[in-house]
């Protein structure tokens, strides 16, 4: 509670001065260009280049043909194959596969929303004793490697009759991503004005009430960066979801890609093709939360 | 209100789940993997407890020898790279009077993108007859074997695959120093340039500072992250040259799957497991950070 | 955000319509081959034909395979889709097989998880080798003795000796389906202009691969960084110095002798004629160079033929097929290095007969005939093949493939244990980088033989 008043005060000040220098910007367009400012520019261009181009070669490849691709990669290409996306849309069963990523994705991300939550509420807001030892064991799950338990959850969940069932692998998607949800949470959570908290036990709000109605409405940023983490992770895990489903049907994007890996040849156009495809969505939905996890990590990062 | 907080039923019923969950799914697996790491198990016929044999082998083992150089380069490499790089970029982009949401946004943009798409990606940049090799041969420069070369102590594909690492991951170091910086009251610098203070000094003497404990929590997942990691080595040279370039996580890989050797994996496992909780602890303990 | 990419995404379009391509969707995978179209057309009919359900009647069987079998262009995966395909037709309302496919790299990982959870698959494919040692010796794939000798299935076959690496102890758990053969292709274009003679003996080889340069080719193209390619030369080479591997493995002899090193020093000597890039090519952009006519020969198993005709139709008629030159003094020339892919049965499958008859359509006569007419590969049974359908490289290989003495399998999958055969490939491509001379990379092998004793095989000392 020491650092009750700084937190408060950085917290909104953050956001405002977001707001507030947007605003101020725009009216003084004139830029002081000093020899200091163009080489950033310089500098930062270069980076842009460096972070762009291999994804628009990937975009260039995905439509030409597998001898074209070893003999010239970087012209443009002679004809435009379209095909390569007919056949990694229609071989690759990326309709489904893009649909049940999309379920698995999904409902993770609720889930892990809702458990990390509480978790991290417990953890982060109310007092008991042993909080670090749980945090702690907690995040054992973020240091352990997925291919030593793989042997051992895929027994378990066959057994459980769980094996070849997207709700097979939810659940250690949901599992695997919560540490990652509570320690940034648990931060997150900390690092809340408490003066809100304490207005509200005044005001006689029970402990779930203080959950539902201040902490998560408070916290929202927060979800937003754990939340797209979350889906990030889940939507491109290649491993489990390979070694756990074994229906085509029931396939995820990832598992879909891989198909283009023949046991003596890989098909790279067909490949990048779906690659392309497989990112579009992954791009979509960064772009449209963009903004929110921008300022989710900068709110979210101001803690204590 | 001190009461509010303590209440039993409350903490029980908001981390029962998770905590059932938890123990169900990972904790119970972790437990049967320490225990195969005590067996000889191939994942086809029942373990046989061999006591230590496999972590003896261990101590003996030259590859792991290799992966656990080359993941200590991870570490360091990337725990350094990922802190420079993140400063500075953090520290230009917030500066720049427009195009910050642009610069911001790319540098992000592979973060959200799969390893395993990406690391394939590299691997034919940096592959000999389609990559920039055949650009710097138009300048009439013959470039080296990126992937392939096996000369010093910390060979060239390290340093490749660490850069394509930075490459992916630095956009969300300089995202959690930027949001950092931008926090910094204002009237601090103020103060400082009236003293007379170059924008160099200010950046050593004001934000470093106080930069401090988001260090220590990007640190922590940075070198969490770096000693598992796998997609990119993976996608990128499968370990090889001759296992030159396997980290802890691929010889994990190459024992258990490729090899059948699963109770050796597991030993190797629980190496990476107790040095992930050693740098943790190391690292909070550095940073004081009490965000754990 | 929105706005920039969509910038950058129609300024890339345009960019690259204003360069002036056409437009292709062409969906044949890049062979304007005849087979192309037939082949999308028979993956699209496979594709619903696999995905019938089974109406439950059915006694239900799993099949386990490397590729996907609706996505591959691997026109031998393509044939295996037609046989379940048929299978299921033929025997609707009394078995039914569903595929369950992984790609090669996450196979073994999903079969052992499979197998740990009581799981495993009725029928599933396996290299032979080492790796099916691992399921045979504890009692995973079933021993097929049985039913081969039952009804005269075993006649089909071509010869015994196409059981020789799937049989241990006397007993046979695993049914080849193909064999592919190890050869040398060569642009005959080249040979020619380059003046060149197919070479009987190493030192015409070399000779060749002399000429080939000075006619400014490149001689030889390879994968180091596919470290079996480079170890399948290796392989060859020695056994053509007449490297005895039970001897080696067992410890009678050191892996460092004269023998082995001759070997190495060969494959160093051939290394001055690869492509320049040969240390980090990949099998696929080694491969690519020879089927786009960049260089003059390449070292591969016959399966690569329908890749090769599949992305450059014109290289069907420039390529032709040799077989691995002797060395004058060695071993036997005749030896041909063979791989064969095959199936075993899980041990505890609850319908035997549905899984033996599944593997008998995969070596009936209508899937050994599509094996050699359309996948290129050398089928198991006697089957009568239309051999002008067949690709023209096939009749070269069959013909050294008839006329070898004996066969031998990849060093990789001959060694006691899949980690020796990885030793060894891995080692090879080490001493080809230069890290070792060919002493020190033989004698790295018999430290680590002498060490680990890969799979209890050093009985001598």
């Amino acid at each position: 509670m020491n650092t009750k008043v700084e937190t408060t005060s950085f917290y909104s000040g953050e956001k405002l001065g977001f707001h507030r220098k947007k605003r101020e910007k725009k009216p003084k367009a004139k830029i002081h260009w000093t020899v200091g400012l163009v080489i950033t520019y310089v500098f930062l261009v270069f980076m842009l280049v460096i972070y762009l181009a291999p994804l628009l070669w990937t975009f260039m490849v995905s439509f030409k043909t597998n001898a074209e691709i070893f003999t010239s990669p970087f012209t443009p290409p002679r004809i435009l194959q379209l095909g390569n996306y007919i056949v990694a849309w229609t071989a690759g069963h990326l309709g489904s596969a893009t649909l049940n990523s999309f379920a698995v994705s999904v409902i993770t991300l609720a889930l892990s929303m809702f458990l990390g939550a509480t978790i991290s509420f417990a953890l982060g807001i109310m007092r008991w004793k042993g909080q670090t030892a749980v945090l702690t064991y907690f995040m054992m799950g973020m240091m352990i490697p997925v291919h030593c338990v793989l042997i051992p959850l895929f027994t378990r969940f066959a057994h459980m009759g769980l094996s070849n069932t997207l709700t097979g692998i939810i659940i250690p998607y949901l599992t695997f991503s919560l540490p990652t949800v509570i320690f940034i949470m648990t931060g997150f959570f900390k690092s809340l004005p408490h003066e809100l908290i304490e207005s509200a036990c005044i005001d006689g709000a029970n402990i779930y009430q203080i959950f539902w109605k201040i902490a998560v409405p408070l916290a929202r940023t927060g979800f937003f960066v754990t939340g797209m983490m979350t889906f990030i992770a889940n939507w491109n895990e290649l491993l489990l979801a390979m070694v756990f489903i074994s229906d085509d049907e029931k396939k995820t994007l990832p598992v879909a890609l891989s198909k283009f890996v023949g046991p003596y040849n890989t098909n790279y156009s067909q490949m990048f093709a779906a690659i392309v495809l497989a990112i579009i969505p992954t791009i979509v939905v960064y772009c449209c939360f963009s903004n929110q996890i921008v300022d989710g990590l900068t709110a979210g990062a101001v803690k204590g | 209100m001190e009461k509010l907080l303590r209440n039993k039923k409350a903490i029980a019923l908001f981390l029962g789940p998770g905590l059932v969950l938890f123990t169900l799914v990972l904790f119970i697996p972790i437990l049967q993997s320490i225990y195969y790491s005590f067996c000889d198990y191939n994942a086809l016929t029942p373990p046989k407890w061999i006591g230590l044999q496999n972590y003896k082998e261990l101590m003996k083992d030259e590859t792991m020898g290799i992966a656990l150089k080359n993941s200590m380069f991870f570490l360091i490499f990337s725990c350094v790279s990922q802190l420079v790089m993140g400063l500075v970029l953090a520290g230009l982009v917030t500066n720049i009077p427009k195009g910050r949401n642009l610069f911001k946004n790319v540098i992000y943009l592979p973060c959200v993108l799969s390893s395993a798409a990406l690391g394939l990606l590299w691997m034919f940049i940096f592959s000999p007859k389609l990559g920039i090799n055949q650009l710097l041969a138009k300048f009439g420069i013959q470039g080296p074997l990126w992937l392939m070369d096996t000369k010093g102590f910390i060979i060239l594909p390290m340093w490749v695959v660490g850069f394509v690492s930075l490459w992916q991951y630095v956009g969300q170091s300089m995202m959690l120093y930027m949001a950092q910086i931008s926090g910094i009251d204002k009237s601090l610098y103020e103060a400082s340039y009236i003293d007379g203070c170059t924008k160099t000094q200010t950046f050593r003497h004001i934000t470093l500072p106080l930069l401090k404990p988001m260090v220590g929590t990007a640190m922590s997942l940075n070198a969490i992250g770096s000693l598992k990691f796998f997609d990119l080595i993976y996608n990128m040279t499968e370990g090889g040259p001759n296992h030159k370039t396997e980290v802890l996580a691929t010889h994990l890989y190459t024992q258990g799957f490729k090899y059948f050797k699963y109770g050796y994996a597991s030993a190797i496992g629980v190496v990476l497991l107790v040095l992930c909780l050693v740098c943790t602890f190391v690292i909070q303990k550095l940073f004081k950070d009490d965000n754990l | 955000m929105k706005k920039q990419i969509a910038i950058l995404m129609s300024a890339v379009l345009s960019a690259s319509l204003l360069a002036g391509c056409g437009v292709s969707t062409d969906t044949g995978s890049g062979s304007a081959a005849t087979d192309g179209a037939a082949a999308a057309a028979t993956a699209a009919a496979a594709d619903t034909a696999t995905q019938t359900a089974a109406t439950g009647d059915e006694e239900e069987i799993q099949f386990m395979f490397w590729d996907d079998l609706n996505a591959t262009d691997d026109l031998i995966s393509q044939g295996y889709a037609k046989v379940i395909d048929r299978f299921n037709q033929d025997y609707a309302g009394k078995y039914h097989v569903t595929p369950v496919t992984t790609n090669l790299e996450e196979y073994y990982t999903k079969l052992n998880a499979l197998v740990a959870s009581n799981q495993t698959p009725d029928v599933f494919i396996v290299s032979p080798g080492p790796n099916l040692d691992v399921y045979v010796d504890p009692g995973i794939a079933a021993p097929l003795d049985d039913y081969l000798n039952a009804d005269g299935w075993k006649d089909t076959f071509s010869s015994d000796a196409v059981f020789a690496q799937q049989t241990y102890d006397g007993k046979i758990y695993a049914v080849p389906l193909n064999i592919a053969a190890a050869c040398v292709f060569y642009n005959k274009d080249m040979f020619e202009k380059a003046g060149c003679d197919v070479p009987a003996t190493w030192d015409d080889l070399i000779d060749d691969c002399k000429k080939l340069q000075d006619a400014g080719y490149t001689p030889i193209t390879i994968s180091a960084g596919t470290a079996w390619c480079l170890s399948m030369l290796a392989g060859y080479l020695c056994d053509r110095e007449g490297v005895d591997l039970d001897k080696v493995q067992s410890g009678e002899e050191s892996w460092n002798n004269d023998k082995t090193v001759a070997a190495g020093e060969k494959l160093l000597q051939l290394s001055q004629y690869f492509q320049p890039t040969a240390a980090g090519d990949t099998n696929d952009v080694a491969t690519a160079a020879f089927y786009n006519e960049e260089a003059a020969i390449l070292i591969q198993g016959s399966w690569a033929i329908a890749q090769m005709n599949g992305a450059n139709p014109d290289i069907e008629d420039k390529c032709g097929v040799f077989q691995f030159p002797a060395i004058e003094g060695g071993n036997d020339p005749n030896r041909v290095i063979a791989k064969s892919d095959s199936l075993a049965m899980s041990s505890t499958t609850k319908n035997p007969d549905a899984c033996i008859a599944l593997m008998k359509y995969f070596t009936d006569d209508t899937a050994q005939k599509y094996t050699a007419e359309v996948g290129g590969k050398i089928p198991v049974t006697k089957v009568e093949y239309d051999a002008s359908k067949a690709p023209a490289q096939l009749a070269d290989v069959m013909n050294i493939f008839k006329n070898a003495s004996s066969t031998f399998g990849f060093y990789n999958e001959s060694l006691a244990t899949t980690e020796a055969g990885s030793k060894f490939d891995d080692t090879m491509v080490s001493m080809y980088l230069g890290e070792y001379t060919p002493e020190q990379a033989f004698q790295t092998i018999e430290d680590w033989y002498a060490d680990t004793n890969p799979g209890g095989v050093r009985t001598a000392k």
